[in-house]
């Protein structure tokens, strides 16, 4: 397998703003590969934002990150890169979408212009081939009337339309990387199902890698090749989308599915929610984050941190962080 | 747009009608016989009341308020704005002189007061946080807190006096008008600058600047091209509510450089109880500020798209 587009090794972050310090992603590694679909799934605050984006120095202005660990791309390790490199690789490698598409995109200036920039600093395209380049790709990501949509604001396009185009802005520069920071959260349902259908015929397209971090376990099922599930800074449990939704192993995932509504049930009966609240992530603490929720939790898991043990998967391992789980199943598969 | 500004402007037509019936009515209503005064100038002490009577009856002084006030709108419409009590000079003569002085004076302030305010604000957003920010903050706090008299006094120790490189007071060359534009443009820019600092920082903080740094740009390019458009709104509204605002400087520059203009008119207008010089510049300070916040809304208006293309979404 050739080497990842963008891969992430033992990183940890903490976050500081004036008045708190929050070690938001705790010793995490990833790696996505061109042409797949990397599913980040965790409940708002578990650090799935901050952990793929946060190498990439796109932190909101006034928060303070202390980076450790390595996240490569292009060849260089991110970590280690002056900002101004960093924010010419940012620009030129990684396409990133956000989740309100009315207040990411600059209401004071044109659409197409943006993306003509793009394509002329990164792809190094000609001022006039860089504007058919724009016009071209606003037309791929399924908007209408492209020519005459290029010189349109913001505030003249509908929500759906406008993630289009944000999509349309990230993939301008013809980045390797395209970050889906919750893609769909803040639009209709209607106009979420032709988002993703849009992000997946462009994968299909272009090969690119996705990363896709969201809470939307429907999208992961529509998108992703493999995910990741992220409970307070650390990897509860990764593998395969397919055996991670079908036959989930760490207990926060198997509350995470659960929790999802069921379409089939006619009462609240059919979700259930996982109790209590998240860990206060200012206080670093041995063992399993998860323990004060957990409904399997023993003495132990609250002394020692739990590690990722392999428990299946076929091209791609199936790992879990929970021996209680593990033991008790026998789902160990040392291979 | 077209019906918004025309609203605008109609309004802007009230408010002046309003503004010059009120000041009317106030610069009658002040102490001092305009005839009594009249008779005196011409007379000397022996003025007796049978001339003050026959002055003021010629004047039409005696009539209801409402009809001098139509009448003297009448005649400042025709560009009459009648003759100083003080100098027996036609008043539109005295504009026609001490308007281009005023003018300048505006111009040079306004232009000052532009740059400085941008130059401070964009550079403090550019070291944010850091010591250059906090001095630049120091020095904007004590702009907006130091009287201009008191400005004029310490520039006219610094460079009249002490260096001796410019003159201090009357006009001598475009040297002259540094010291009075600085000093009406510090205060002004001093504010403009915390606003531009203060919404910049705003701006930053908007998940558009995000997707600025997500499109590779760093954090100069991010200011000045994805924040700043963005601050043309507080910062155009503002800037006309200084400018306006610099013409009260004015008055006291005007006077304490030795500058013949509009500002210094109306110190001496008060001074020697001219009511119809003193009508004349407030209306004039009336026509200003009306205009300059009608234009204002109009470059505002120009410079939002979402206003100036409403019609077309």
């Amino acid at each position: 397998m050739s080497e990842p587009v963008y891969a992430v090794e033992d990183l940890v972050i903490d976050l500081y703003t004036p008045s708190v310090s929050v070690r938001a992603v705790d010793r995490v590694s990833f790696a996505i590969n061109a042409g797949e679909t990397l599913a980040v799934v965790g409940e708002s605050g578990s650090g799935k934002t901050v952990m793929t984006l946060g190498p990439l120095g796109l932190m909101p202005e006034g928060v303070t990150i202390d980076l450790r660990g390595s996240a490569r791309a292009a060849g260089k390790d991110l970590v280690k890169m002056s900002p101004k490199k960093l924010s010419s690789l940012r620009g030129g490698q990684f396409g990133v979408i956000f989740q309100d598409p009315m207040s990411a995109l600059n209401p004071m200036l044109k659409i197409g212009p943006q993306l003509a920039e793009q394509a002329r600093r990164f792809a190094g395209l000609s001022p006039a081939a860089a504007r058919a380049a724009a016009v071209s790709l606003l037309a791929r990501t399924g908007i209408p009337d492209p020519e005459d949509r290029y010189d349109r604001y913001p505030h003249e396009l509908s929500g759906g339309m406008l993630q289009r185009a944000m999509i349309a802005l990230a993939l301008a520069a013809r980045p390797r990387v395209l970050i889906a920071d919750e893609p769909t959260t803040a639009l209709d349902a209607t106009v979420q199902a032709q988002i993703l259908a849009l992000l997946r015929q462009i994968q299909n397209e272009d090969g690119i890698a996705v990363a896709l971090i969201t809470h939307d376990i429907g999208a992961v099922s529509v998108l992703a090749d493999r995910v990741i599930v992220l409970y307070a800074g650390r990897i509860a449990e990764e593998g395969s989308a397919i055996d991670v939704l079908t036959s989930p192993v760490h207990p926060y995932t198997r509350g995470l599915l659960a929790s999802v509504p069921d379409f089939r049930s006619d009462t609240a009966s059919g979700t259930r929610e996982i109790p209590g609240l998240p860990p206060d992530q200012t206080r670093v603490l041995p063992g399993c984050r998860f323990a004060d929720r957990c409904p399997q939790a023993e003495a132990s898991c609250r002394t020692k941190r739990p590690v990722l043990t392999c428990v299946g998967g076929n091209e791609v391992p199936h790992r879990a962080a929970c021996p209680i789980v593990i033991r008790d199943e026998g789902l160990a598969d040392n291979d | 747009m077209r019906r918004m500004f025309l609203r605008r402007a109609g309004l802007a037509l009230l408010l002046m009608l309003a503004a010059t019936a009120l000041t009317f009515a106030l610069v009658t209503a002040a102490p001092g016989n305009v005839a009594a005064l009249i008779a005196e100038r011409a007379a000397g002490p022996g003025a007796d009341g049978e001339m003050i009577a026959r002055i003021a009856d010629e004047l039409g002084l005696n009539d209801p308020l409402p009809v001098r006030y139509v009448r003297w709108l009448g005649d400042t419409f025709t560009g009459d704005f009648g003759v100083s009590l003080r100098t027996g000079k036609p008043i539109s003569e005295e504009f026609a002189e001490r308007i281009p002085v005023t003018a300048t004076l505006l111009a040079g302030g306004g232009m000052l007061a532009l740059f400085y305010s941008l130059g401070l604000g964009l550079w403090g957003a550019t070291s944010n946080g850091r010591f250059a920010d906090r001095i630049l903050h120091g020095i904007a706090l004590i702009g907006a807190s130091t009287p201009n008299f008191f400005v004029a006094a310490l520039l006219v120790i610094v460079f009249a006096v002490g260096l001796g490189w410019i003159p201090s007071f009357g006009l001598y060359g475009w040297t002259s008008w540094i010291l009075p534009c600085v000093t009406i443009a510090l205060f002004p820019g001093s504010v403009l600058a915390r606003v531009v600092r203060v919404n910049l920082q705003e701006a930053m903080a908007r998940p558009f600047a995000t997707t600025g740094f997500a499109k590779g740009m760093n954090r100069g390019e991010v200011l000045v091209r994805e924040a700043l458009p963005n601050i043309a709104i507080p910062y155009i509204t503002t800037f006309g509510a200084q400018f306006t605002l610099m013409i009260i400087g004015a008055i006291v520059v005007e006077r304490l450089f030795g500058l013949n203009g509009i500002g210094a008119f109306f110190i001496e207008a008060i001074r020697f109880r001219d009511f119809v010089g003193m009508q004349a510049v407030l209306t004039l300070f009336v026509v200003f500020f009306v205009s300059v916040n009608l234009f204002v809304d109009l470059v505002a208006m120009l410079v939002d798209p979402r206003l100036r293309r409403a019609r077309r979404a």
